[in-house]
């Protein structure tokens, strides 16, 4: 059985009077259960050229409702590095498609997803570079 | 200024060649990079079943920079929370799972909500932003 682990690290020496250092593992499973996920859509990089959701090209698909069981793993990553060019993540199968989270240059995110849900990534500049991976397991 | 760094790294055998992601951003300010984000609200609650409670409710503002780290700390695998921003799901963090994402504070009402299923579910959180819009008593 593979074994997948997801780290995250918060450090700052000057925001608080003590030292902020907070680091927490996971190792990611299939739902419901303790054995570690089986598939993964691989490491992806890409372009993203519509500057709006709906019906405009050029929107990226980073996960299509269902695709794996229950939950998914995504990472994302805006490989912009001028300030403002963001990248928004948003819900294609919600009326309205309401926007999950945005990116700003260089962010990340790291959440188990819904799962039941399309998302779709559109940028604030045509063309907008992201990375990201989708760690689950498939249906 | 504040200086804050984040950090993820995902490590795995699920392929011939393994998995070795790491990434990392510092905490800025909205549309600096020169400037930090410099408050913080952190805690740890835990989480009955049967409503949905706002996790964060003091707003930030809608056009300023905001992360948000939540990790379940159950250890019951069948236990989860959903979370929500404005009544739009957002993710689910299984026993022992975390996230952290960039929020997107677009309106006032988009507190942090959160649901417990399964259980009591025991959240660890923190919100590093720049402003917030503090309710009056």
């Amino acid at each position: 059985m593979a074994t997948t682990t997801a780290t995250l690290t918060l450090n700052s020496s000057d925001l608080l009077t003590d030292e902020l250092s907070l680091s927490v593992t996971t190792t990611l499973t299939q739902t419901t259960t303790s054995t570690g996920i089986e598939d993964t859509t691989g490491l992806t990089r890409k372009k993203i050229t519509s500057t709006a959701k709906g019906t405009a090209s050029g929107q990226i698909t980073l996960y299509t409702a269902d695709d794996f069981a229950a939950i998914g793993y995504l990472y994302i990553k805006n490989l912009e590095t001028t300030v403002g060019n963001r990248i928004y993540i948003y819900d294609d199968t919600s009326s309205g498609d309401p926007i999950q989270f945005q990116l700003d240059a260089g962010d990340f995110a790291f959440i188990p997803m819904h799962g039941d849900k399309t998302y779709k990534a559109y940028a604030q500049t045509n063309p907008s570079s992201i990375e990201f991976m989708v760690m689950g397991k498939d249906q | 200024m504040a200086t804050t760094t984040a950090a993820v790294t995902l490590s795995s055998d699920l392929m011939s060649a393994n998995i070795s992601v790491s990434a990392s951003s510092t905490l800025m300010k909205a549309g600096t990079t020169a400037d930090g984000l410099d408050q913080m609200d952190y805690g740890v609650i835990e989480i009955p079943t049967g409503d949905q409670y706002d996790l964060i409710c003091t707003t930030p503002t809608a056009s300023k920079a905001t992360k948000l780290y939540v990790k379940n700390h159950s250890t019951d695998e069948t236990y989860y929370v959903k979370i929500m921003i404005d009544a739009q799901d957002i993710g689910r963090l299984y026993a022992g799972d975390w996230m952290f994402i960039p929020a997107d504070f677009h309106d006032a009402n988009a507190d942090i909500e959160i649901t417990s299923i399964g259980g009591t579910n025991t959240i660890e959180y923190a919100l590093f932003h720049e402003g917030t819009t503090l309710i009056a008593s």
